[in-house]
This record gives structure tokens, C-alpha cells and sequence, in this order.
């Protein structure tokens, strides 16, 4: 078995949590704290949190603005966010396609 | 990572990402276009010599089917404004959603236009369609934005009630029955839409769209 591909998997992004918060703002051009909260049921804390470590590590940005006169924040993936996931996705992929019975 | 740790995660992540797909069109000048529609139609049934099942069927047909032309070309036009697919997965899955209840309600109307066309059908028949008009809502809701859902039970609550109540007040009256009949449908689908429509006109996030 070749070990390469799982070294490849970046810490931050394979994290359960982390990983759920990418694919949903990969597919949007960016969802809000409560869309977030309420598709992925995590708690404020667990949310803000995984989000912190994301945006630390230059794969989200948050974007605070008030929206009806109530403050709106707003998560977008980064281009290194968007580059960084479809690397992992392409790490998944070789992953299984090694291991696929020929 | 066991490679099927790996599929797993691939299957998760594409679930995540088709859910995380909102249909984020502008609603506000599709509810408010509707709106007009259904009143501009209510006025007009009262209007026009509508005097059968028959004919009452076919003139709310053909309403419904100039709404949703106009929906269409709307929604059209905003995904060529935004350089957007207009077949995009949010559109298909919102449309997928509405089709079931809206083929029953289509289905209960031509089987209604091919029978007899018996008017007093006709009042169960508007309760028919304003409950499924309200399911078709609500499906859709799951994918759109949080309101709608509310927006759909509003139509099946009114749908549920619509027959006690008019059966105790005694509405429509045989005299102006069809009178009755398209001030109902004019006031329910075209009223909330157009109310609807201005709500969101001042409410909608403007922004990216999908």
C-alpha cells in the first residue's frame, strides 16, 4: 500500500466538523452563521469555534455586516480554501481508486 | 484512512454540498408578478360571462398558466443578469419539489373540465388546490429560504378551513356563485403573493445568487 496519499490529507480540513463546514461553503458563494448552525445542528460554540480554526488557518473568511438592522455574519471559502478542499477531495479520490479491485 | 472511510467521506461531502445548494433567486418580483396575476384574474372572472364548472376550470388555467410562464421568464432573466446556468441543481430540486402537488392539482382540474363540470365541484376543487398549492410550497421551502415554508402553510391552513367556513356562512351563495368563487381565488393565490412579494421587496438579501 502506498502510505503517500495519507500524508497528503491536510489536519485542519479532515477534521469531522471542518470538513462539513467546506463541502457546504464550497457549494455556495457563502452561507450565513445560521444557515450553518441549523443544516450542520451544531451548537453557537462548537460552530464559532470550528470557524475560528478555519479562518486561522486562511480557509474561510468571515464577513460581519447587519442585514434589517440585525448583525449578519457571513462565511465564504477562501481561494486557498477552495484550492486546499479540492485537494483533499482529490486525495479522497486517489484513495479509493488505489484500493478499487481491478 | 480505509479506503472506504474515504468513499464514506466523498459520499458525505457530496450530501453536504447538494444540501448546502439554496435557491437563492430573487423571489420578491415573482411573488409580486403572481400577485398581480391572480388579482388582475379574480377581477377578470367576475368580469367575463363565467357561468359553468367548465369554464371556471379553464379561466383558472389559463391564469395559473400565464403565472408561471411569466415565473419562468423571470427566473430566466435573473440567471442570465447573474451569468448563471438557469439549470442549475438549486432550480432543479425546487422544481422537483413543486411538480408533484401541482400535476394532482392539474389532473383534478381536467378531470373536473372532462366530466360534467358540475359548479358546485368547483368549491371543493379551489379547496383542493389551495391545500396542494400550499404543499408544493412547502416542498420547495426545504430548499429556499426559511419563509417559504410558512408561506406554503399559510395556503394549506386557509385550504383546511375554506369549506367550514364557507359552508357555515353560507358563502358563495348559489346566486353569485362563481362571483364568490373568483374572488376567492383572486384574493388567496393573487392577495399572498402580492403581499408576500412586497414583504420580501423590503426584507430580501440582496446578493450572490445561485
Amino acid at each position: 500500500m502506498n502510505p503517500e496519499p495519507f500524508l497528503q490529507l491536510d489536519r485542519v480540513i479532515h477534521e469531522k466538523g471542518r470538513l462539513a463546514i467546506m463541502s457546504m461553503l464550497a457549494a455556495t458563494p457563502g452561507l450565513s452563521f445560521t444557515e450553518l448552525r441549523e443544516a450542520l445542528g451544531m451548537t453557537d460554540g462548537n460552530l464559532t469555534t470550528h470557524i475560528r480554526t478555519l479562518q486561522e488557518g486562511g480557509f474561510v473568511a468571515v464577513n460581519k455586516s447587519l442585514a434589517n438592522k440585525r448583525p449578519l455574519t457571513t462565511c465564504t471559502l477562501t481561494a486557498a480554501g477552495r484550492k486546499a478542499f479540492t485537494s483533499y477531495i482529490d486525495v479522497l479520490e486517489q484513495i479509493v481508486r488505489q484500493h478499487k479491485p481491478k | 484512512m480505509e479506503p472506504n472511510q474515504a468513499a464514506e467521506h466523498l459520499q458525505t461531502i457530496r450530501t453536504l454540498m447538494e444540501r448546502s445548494a439554496i435557491y437563492r433567486r430573487a423571489l420578491a418580483p415573482i411573488m409580486t408578478y403572481c400577485g398581480v396575476v391572480g388579482i388582475a384574474g379574480g377581477i377578470a372572472g367576475n368580469l367575463l360571462p363565467i357561468d359553468s364548472g367548465r369554464g371556471f376550470v379553464l379561466f383558472w388555467a389559463a391564469v395559473a398558466a400565464v403565472a408561471l410562464g411569466g415565473s419562468f421568464l423571470l427566473v430566466r432573466r435573473q440567471a442570465l443578469k447573474e451569468s448563471e446556468p438557469f439549470w442549475s441543481p438549486p432550480t432543479r430540486r425546487v422544481t422537483e419539489a413543486l411538480i408533484p402537488p401541482l400535476f394532482v392539482g392539474a389532473i383534478l382540474g381536467a378531470y373536473a373540465i372532462h366530466s360534467s363540470g358540475d359548479p358546485s365541484m368547483c368549491t371543493l376543487l379551489v379547496l383542493i388546490w389551495c391545500v396542494l398549492f400550499g404543499l408544493a410550497i412547502h416542498a420547495a421551502g426545504f430548499f429556499m429560504p426559511r419563509g417559504l415554508k410558512w408561506f406554503g402553510w399559510l395556503f394549506i391552513i386557509i385550504g383546511c378551513l375554506w369549506l367550514p367556513i364557507c359552508s357555515a356562512a353560507g358563502v358563495p351563495s348559489p346566486d353569485n356563485f362563481f362571483w364568490g368563487l373568483n374572488g376567492f381565488m383572486g384574493a388567496i393565490f393573487g392577495g399572498l403573493h402580492l403581499a408576500y412579494g412586497i414583504y420580501l421587496y423590503f426584507t430580501e438579501k440582496r446578493g450572490p445568487t445561485l
